[in-house]
């Protein structure tokens, strides 16, 4: 209850708006709805292995909807972070190391370089998808939708340290 | 004083509410031994009959001359208690009660700091008890008129109800013809009995009553006098149709070039400029709308007046304003239902428009419409073919965070009320109702709801999350919630539930009455369960939904309560007038007639044989008794003495330093602060409340002679509702800070604020952050607090 938006919690009315709203729905275990009852439950090992948390792609239709104004978005990304730091398996293997991959190629870019995201989730998942995708990248290449080198911001050495830092704060708390 | 006073003090547990926090024996010890006390008891419940007639036999056996009664609010119980001392022959007057309960012990946790406080609280009623005087309450006459404003089914309800007994009514009504919301029903649930069939005639009764005059097309815009002699000025908007001549043959309205959407169809369909609201309107007769008419808006046309066969039309009709003199006003100004277009503007943020599609597809309807549609056989706004799949989405506005909190309790009857009534009309039509709790909490009401499960109606638990318009039809989605799963489905008609609203301009109203509104802003009642249909001010009356959303026979009952209530208080044709107001001492005054000008209720006059207060007018406030420069005007029941006395009192004996004493307005501010013990919120021990009838009463001297016993601080609060306003304060309060810098006493001792009632939280923020304050100054050292003693005493020999 600690987290972002979290003090809220108690005020679902578990209408199911954020459900009905959410256009990830059909690919999660629970509904939104049902995951904030469960925090409410304290069913702490259900809502951390769920595939909800890592599903939500944030659009925040369903924050905008909610009639008890709850923030839907910053509570499932507060319950990856927890999912994160304690050893409850996850269902969707894909998830955690997206958020991996993705957060260390902004930390070393500064900007997403989306041919390597790619490539390092196939590696990590399944190999066998780098030459299923081979030619379509080739295809996305040819017409100038990716580029091989990635483009980087000024000083993306600051952009570490900021990573490094809230790494270091979160290792204090 | 001839009679040396003799006390007795009587301290309630409240059934461990007081005494779980305070040591009532260890308070009995120290008040005990208080100058004056006869006899000091402990009871468990004081306002019980045994404890009321503990004090009757005390009063008796021991003599006793006055009493204080230790225990809850005096807003609760300063009644019962008067009651039980008049019984033992005592003056109600010298009676009088210490608030340790919802301004102590419900609001300090530490039994030792609620201890020495209510001790504190008691000592400064028991020297204000030493001052008190018997006081007689006189009689004034009052009219026995009423007025009902809002003639809508409450409306008319009431004045029947008055009317039958004998009362003289007034039914003031804005819009051209009686009969409120429920005019534009269909039908009612549970029963399913045809609204018009049972309103009309009794909108027909109404109009013929010998003792009901229907003023409609008006609405009050000033309200003056007092309790059993209001009087109400009320602006009466021309109709330009002679309602004594309009026989309603409708050949006006068939020759009128203007067309305009129909109000009482609720825009679905078109009527003239010239109109009947509807067919059994009453008065029957048809009105103008100004802002449309060519006549008025560019000189041409009045062809109405040509084809009017009895000469009806008046088109330099003008303006009336009417003064109407009653005893007591009935306020059943109804509701109005949210319009989803305007939410984003009435609730900030909240964009209804965009999730339901109201507006922007014809076959999105409010609740309300579909009534319409049925009765204009039921068919889509969008072509003249009967619906088949119809959702009825419900709560759209209403349970919210931002915006309406409160639930409308009519949306879910009403839902599977229409259900029915569809599937009567289409009986292969298929209603599905998306609900997130269904409340069936009447009479006849579950049963209503089994039935409608017995007819095949779909209900899916689950808020709708969105209504997209697909070409002809709608497509919603949302998620049902007991499967899990998302629904999405394609609909011909959705029928929406909008939040229900007070009235446009209860607001307004409410200050020309004087009274409150609640945080919802529908009006406040006196008291949510003893007091249901009464207001703050004697007279004033509530009924329907201008209290909150209600059904038509909640709606009803109320009307009743309100009428009785009503013939209560004027029947007996005459009023007790408190005695708790201000006099003359004519020996010392010198006619200056500062106070006139302070008057806020204008009852004090300056007359050749001298200055003179009205004593019905007078409402006991005391600006005029503080604002004396001769000190010759004193309040009854808020004497000089007493007030000092219970200053002086409150202040002494150990406990917690700082010491802050608060006076609070008596009503208003008093309240507020009672309602922060309600809720158990905590505050700062530091802070003793002294009532008073206004902050205006206070003076420097009082202030001067809290800092003289040992206060620290002291705040003043004002009621927003009280005549002393917010202005005022300031600057007597300001005042008061410059003048307190001859004494050394710093002007950051001194805060004041306004309140309403319900906003405790602000009554209490004020405590607490001026306790913080307070303590991180040095206390005041006591050779000042003798300075200022020594020139108290100074001015008051002189």
């Amino acid at each position: 209850m600690k987290m972002p938006g979290g003090d809220k919690i108690l005020d679902c009315i578990q209408c199911g708006v954020c459900a009905g709203s959410c256009h990830a729905r059909f690919a999660m275990d629970y509904s939104p709805m049902q995951i904030l009852k469960m925090v409410h439950l304290g069913l702490r090992r259900e809502v951390l292995s769920s595939s909800t948390i890592w599903i939500c792609a944030s659009c925040y239709t369903c924050a905008s909807r909610c009639p008890r104004s709850l923030d839907i978005p910053a509570i499932m990304s507060g319950l990856k972070n927890v999912a994160m730091r304690t050893n409850v398996p996850a269902p969707v293997a894909l998830k955690p190391i997206f958020h991996r991959q993705f957060t260390e190629i902004i930390g070393r870019y500064g900007r997403m370089h989306e041919p390597e995201l790619k490539m390092r989730l196939m590696k990590k998942t399944n190999p066998f998808e780098i030459l299923q995708n081979a030619s379509f990248g080739v295809r996305m290449f040819r017409k100038g939708k990716v580029r091989l080198r990635p483009s980087r911001i000024g000083s993306s050495t600051h952009f570490s340290e900021i990573f490094r830092n809230a790494s270091n704060e979160e290792r204090r708390r | 004083m001839t009679i040396p006073p003799s006390i007795g003090v009587y301290i309630c547990h409240c059934g461990g509410n007081i005494s779980d926090t305070v040591d009532v024996a260890k308070v009995k010890e120290a008040i005990t031994k208080s100058h004056g006390v006869k006899i000091c008891e402990t009871y468990d419940y004081m306002c019980s009959k045994p404890g009321q007639d503990m004090i009757e036999r005390d009063i008796n056996e021991h003599k006793l001359n006055r009493v204080v009664v230790a225990s809850c609010s005096p807003r609760m119980h300063l009644d019962t208690f008067r009651r039980a001392v008049k019984r033992a022959r005592l003056n109600p007057y010298l009676l009088d009660m210490a608030n340790i309960r919802e301004q102590c012990s419900w609001v300090h946790d530490d039994k030792e700091l609620a201890t020495t406080k209510a001790t504190a609280i008691i000592r400064g009623m028991v020297e204000r008890a030493r001052h008190l005087e018997p006081l007689e309450a006189k009689k004034i006459a009052v009219n026995r008129d009423v007025a009902v404003v809002g003639g809508g089914i409450a409306g008319i309800l009431a004045s029947i109800e008055l009317a039958d007994k004998g009362y003289k009514v007034y039914l003031i009504e804005r819009s051209p013809s009686i009969g409120g919301r429920m005019a534009q029903l269909s039908k009612t649930f549970p029963t399913l009995d045809c609204s018009a069939c049972i309103l009309t005639p009794k909108m027909v009764y109404v109009s013929q009553h010998p003792n009901i005059e229907i003023i409609d097309m008006a609405e009050p815009i000033a309200v003056n006098g007092s309790p059993g002699n209001y009087s109400i000025t009320v602006t009466i908007r021309p109709r330009y149709v002679d309602k004594e001549r309009c026989i309603s043959c409708g050949e006006c309205a068939r020759v009128c070039p203007v067309k305009k959407p129909s109000e009482h169809e609720e825009g679905l369909t078109q009527e003239k400029s010239i109109f009947l609201p509807f067919k059994q309107a009453v008065p029957n007769a048809y009105v103008i709308d100004r802002d449309l008419c060519l006549w008025f808006n560019k000189g041409v046309c009045r062809v109405c007046e040509r084809f009017c066969k009895g000469k009806a039309i008046v088109f330099d009709q003008k303006e009336e304003i009417r003064e109407l003199k009653v005893g007591a006003v009935v306020v059943c100004t109804g509701y109005q239902q949210l319009d989803p277009r305007l939410s984003k503007e009435i609730f900030g943020g909240l964009d209804l428009f965009g999730q339901y599609g109201f507006g922007l597809h014809p076959d999105v309807v409010t609740n309300l419409q579909f009534e319409r549609l049925m009765l204009q056989g039921i068919h889509r706004p969008s072509s003249n073919n009967p619906p088949k799949k119809v959702a009825f989405a419900l709560c759209v506005g209403s349970r919210m965070d931002q915006g309406v909190q409160y639930c409308c309790k009519i949306g879910c009857m009403n839902a599977i009320k229409q259900a029915l009534l569809l599937l009567k009309a289409v009986p292969d039509a298929e209603p599905w109702i998306f609900y997130t709790d269904i409340r069936a909490h009447g009479k006849g009401y579950e049963e209503f709801y089994s039935n409608a499960r017995a007819h095949n109606v779909k209900f899916i638990r689950g808020r709708v999350a969105e209504v997209v318009p697909n070409g002809d039809s709608l497509i919603l989605r949302a998620e049902d919630t007991i499967l899990s799963r998302q629904v999405e489905e394609e609909f011909d008609l959705v029928v929406l539930s909008p939040a229900l609203l007070p009235n446009e301009g209860s607001a307004e109203l409410s200050k020309m009455l004087g009274i409150d509104l609640g945080l919802d802003s529908f009006f406040l009642e006196k008291h949510h369960k003893l007091r249901p249909v009464d207001t703050k001010r004697e007279g004033v009356y509530l009924a329907g939904c201008a209290l909150g959303p209600k059904d038509i026979r909640e709606t009803t009952i109320e009307t009743m309560a309100t009428a009785s209530k009503v013939t209560t208080f004027l029947g007996k044709g005459e009023l007790s007038v408190s005695p708790e107001i201000a006099h003359i001492l004519p020996e010392r005054c010198n006619a200056c007639e500062e106070c006139v000008k302070y008057c806020p209720t204008k009852a004090i006059e300056s007359t050749p044989s001298g200055v003179v207060i009205n004593s019905i007018s007078c409402t006991g406030c005391g600006i005029c008794v503080a604002r004396c420069p001769t000190e010759a005007i004193d309040l009854k029941h808020s004497t000089d003495a007493q007030l000092i006395a219970q200053i002086q009192g409150t202040c002494t004996g150990e406990g917690d330093r700082p010491l802050i004493i608060a006076f609070l307005e008596r009503t208003t501010a008093y309240g507020s602060a009672d309602l922060a013990g309600q809720t158990r919120v905590s505050y700062a021990g530091s802070v003793r409340i002294i009532a008073v009838p206004s902050t205006g009463r206070v003076s420097l001297r009082h202030l001067l002679h809290a800092f003289a016993s040992d206060a620290d601080g002291v705040i003043l609060i004002e009621g927003d509702d009280s005549p002393f306003q917010e202005d005022q304060v300031r600057e007597h309060v300001n005042n008061m800070k410059k003048e307190l810098g001859r004494f050394g006493v710093e002007s950051l001792r001194v805060a004041s604020t306004t309140t309403t009632l319900p906003q405790y939280d602000k009554v209490v923020n004020l405590f607490q952050t001026f306790h913080e304050r307070i303590s991180k100054m040095k206390r005041i050292p006591p050779e000042k607090r003798q300075k200022i003693a020594e020139a108290l005493a100074g001015s008051g020999s002189a």
